[in-house]
């Protein structure tokens, strides 16, 4: 069954929110009709977002990351409404019809414009819905688990501005020893011009649970967008999440995505950086539970003047943990990148594996990549390892496929979409696969 | 029948000049092997027949049935019949052999060129392909006739190869390609005495009376397996002597410290 809904009649937001403040969290928050805890939690969030300062250029988080040009009072808080009926972009429809999900949702500017389910997730005991229904239906498990845990409201002040005015996003609970063999499909289409948009994702996956996430970020024409990523990854869990961000290259993208991880849990997660202008995300594993295995894999292509800013932490707190961490990323004209990842082992993770590696691929000589790779070692029997490597496309190699009678073009091309390879090779949805290598193919056309 | 001609090829490769006046005239279903010691400046004459960029060809011309590849792009030199089995290989990651050869061999036999006359952009990888069923069909045939593990489709082009594995898939390229001429730079190098026999089957397999052979080699070892019809001495960047395969056991024979001695004489254009 499929269904195009309208969740919120219009006029419910009153026009006359056009700054940051208080009232526009209680607007928001009235308008939604949210039970009175959450406005509480959105308040006490504002509060602590008002408190804590703008990142300074000496932070060493953001020294490579300038947001010279970046003002709040630019954006409307969120965006609105419009009245209209809700219609799926052709853009999105493309999507929908691509992958074959156990189910799909779609956000339109914070509204659910679209949600369909193939399966009967429901008879499972599946939750796959928007948070803000859950806010109703499950008020439980998301005062357990939202912005309680895995990312706390004060994490940084942009998790703040998040949990204050959050206006999207999916809950997805998979309880115990449940397995979801389609992916589940959220996407967020931001329509609205020059809004903000604070796309959450919050997924538990109970012990011995199987799912496979996937959530599409587009649209955000001069737009803030500013997003959290949760996951709850139980004992003996397997998840695959893949966060693929294809904003405006207008737009400014802030991100912080956290996962804890508990006994034996197995995680994959793929994080794709295409699209704004500016990203700055913060991409942690959190291994919590012996046995773990973490996979963080990354991939980005700036072009044109984009900044793209990963800073991942994979946190060994208990012994015999894995973790295998693999950014590449592909420059192109005056882009930029930065990496910076800290593999941490507490002092009683004996035993730990740790990987970190970040590659980058410089096509232009006006690009430039940034690579810095850390380890905090306080435990003595331990194996981890980082690399960091910066190569143009060389000659040779340019030389040995045109000797086989591929045009220039073709031989360069080859050479970037092999170098994404390794990170496309475990990208576990085909669909995915496809679409990846299509936009690689159109980032380095054009 | 066809003919590459190289007249008085002079190269210089950053200010150095390595081949000093080559001549030298290959048919159509002939093998010629050159050998020469170290450093004289073999692979830079099939670099620079091939097209590497990295040399300019400063004096003389290379021509197929009369028509100089000088102008051209290493691209084009292939498509024109030009195909050079590498001494040393480069590992491509992430590039399948199957998909890179795929491209190869739409690009060489025209599949391309018809698409580009139908409007399309030749460049973009994934359009005007040969079909994937009848290149598949192909390419696992030639994968069974040239002895390389049809595993090796699937793998990453010459990534974590052996020098052995990497010098068969180097014949089975040539093989998918079916250039006119192959110029073969030291493909028996580094192999084990089994490795040479299959490179050596291969070779012969594809020495068919419309293809002509530059078998370049340091060892007269392969000759072995792969009777030549001339042999030719390369040294500081030219050739100094070249006869029957009577040539090659001389050579054996009397090793490079003959060549040395006899030929360091010779006046060098420096
Ligand atoms: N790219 C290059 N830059 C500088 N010198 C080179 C380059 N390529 C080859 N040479 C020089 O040219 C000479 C011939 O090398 P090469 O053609 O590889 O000989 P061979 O294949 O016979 O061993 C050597 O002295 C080598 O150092
Ligand atoms: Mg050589």
């Amino acid at each position: 069954m499929s269904v195009l809904v309208k969740d919120i009649a219009p006029g419910d937001v009153k026009k006359s929110v056009e700054q940051f403040s208080e009232a526009t969290v209680r607007a928001l928050s009235a308008a939604r009709n949210e039970p009175e805890w959450m406005l509480e939690k959105r308040l006490a969030a504002w509060a602590q977002f008002e408190a804590m300062p703008w990142p300074k250029s000496d932070d060493e988080a953001w020294r490579r990351t300038r947001l010279t040009g970046f003002k709040l009072d630019n954006f409307q808080p969120y965006a609105q409404a419009d009245g209209k009926p809700a219609t799926v972009d052709a853009l999105v429809q493309v999507e929908l019809d691509e992958m074959q999900s156990a189910g799909s949702m779609v956000f339109q500017s914070g509204d659910v414009a679209f949600r369909h389910n193939a399966e009967d997730l429901s008879a499972k005991g599946v939750i796959f819905t928007d948070l803000r229904s859950a806010l109703h239906h499950h008020p439980e498990l998301i005062q357990k688990h939202f912005m309680t845990e895995v990312v706390k409201p004060d994490h940084n002040k942009f998790t703040a501005l998040h949990a204050a005015l959050w206006d999207s996003g999916a809950f997805i609970y998979v309880p115990k020893n449940t397995r979801v063999d389609l992916p589940l499909q959220v996407i967020l289409h931001q329509s609205a011009e020059g809004a903000g948009g604070y796309h959450h994702t919050l997924l538990v996956a109970e012990d011995g649970a199987e799912v496979t996430v996937v959530d599409d970020l587009l649209g955000g024409e001069n737009g803030l967008q500013n997003s959290v990523v949760e996951l709850v990854v139980g004992d003996n869990s397997v998840v695959r999440y893949m966060n693929l961000q294809d904003f405006d290259h207008s737009t400014w993208n802030f991100l912080t995505g956290r996962a804890i991880m508990h006994r034996n849990a197995d995680l994959r997660w793929i994080q794709v950086s295409w699209g704004s202008r500016l990203t700055k995300a913060f991409l942690d594993l959190d291994m919590q539970g012996e046995g773990g295995h973490g996979e963080l894999l990354g991939i980005y292509f700036p072009t044109g003047r984009q900044h793209i800013d990963h800073q991942t932490l994979q946190i060994h707190r208990v012994p015999h943990c894995f973790s295998d961490l693999l950014f590449n990323g592909a420059l192109k004209d005056k882009a930029r990148s930065v990496y910076m990842g800290i593999i941490q082992v507490h002092p009683n993770a004996q035993k730990t594996d740790a990987y970190q590696r970040n590659g980058n691929l410089i096509l232009d000589s006006t690009a430039r990549a940034d690579s810095i790779p850390g380890l905090e070692i306080e435990a003595d029997d331990v194996r981890c390892t980082h690399a960091a490597t910066a190569a143009q496309v060389e000659d040779e190699y340019v030389f040995y496929l045109m000797a086989r009678g591929l045009t220039r073009p073709q031989a360069e091309r080859m050479i970037v979409q092999g170098f994404f390879q390794a990170v496309l090779d475990r990208v576990p949805v085909e669909s995915v696969v496809t679409k990846l290598e299509r936009v690689i193919e159109r980032k380095i056309g054009g | 029948m066809s003919v590459l001609e190289i007249r008085n090829l002079h190269a210089v490769v950053e200010d150095a000049e390595i081949l000093k006046g080559v001549n030298l005239t290959l048919r159509s279903g002939e093998i010629h092997a050159l050998m020469g010691p170290n450093g004289s400046g073999k692979s830079t004459l099939a670099y620079v027949i091939a097209g590497h960029p990295h040399y300019e060809v400063t004096e003389g011309d290379i021509l197929i049935d009369g028509e100089s590849l000088l102008d051209m792009e290493a691209d084009e030199r292939t498509r024109a019949g030009v195909f050079l089995a590498f001494q040393y290989p480069v590992a491509v990651p992430g590039v399948s052999v199957a998909n890179f050869l795929r491209t190869a061999v739409s690009n060489v036999r025209g599949y391309t060129q018809q698409a580009e006359n139908n409007g399309n952009s030749p460049a973009v990888i994934g359009s005007n392909l040969m079909p994937m069923r009848e290149f598949r069909r192909e390419l696992n045939e030639k994968m069974k006739e040239f002895n390389v593990d049809p595993s090796f489709a699937r793998r990453y082009l010459n990534d974590g190869f052996s020098g052995g594995e990497k010098k068969r898939t180097e014949v089975l390229q040539m093989a998918m390609l079916e250039p006119k001429f192959a110029i073969l730079d030291e493909s028996d190098s580094g192999l084990d005495i089994d490795a040479l026999r299959v490179v050596s089957d291969g070779i012969n397999k594809l020495a068919t009376s419309d293809r002509g052979f530059l078998l370049i080699t340091h060892y007269q070892r392969i000759l072995n397996y792969v009777k030549p019809d001339y042999v030719s001495i390369f040294f500081r960047g030219r050739i100094v002597q070249t006869g029957g395969p009577e040539v090659a056991h001389m050579l054996e024979e009397r090793g490079y410290g003959w060549v040395e001695k006899e030929f360091a004489d010779e006046p060098v254009t420096a």
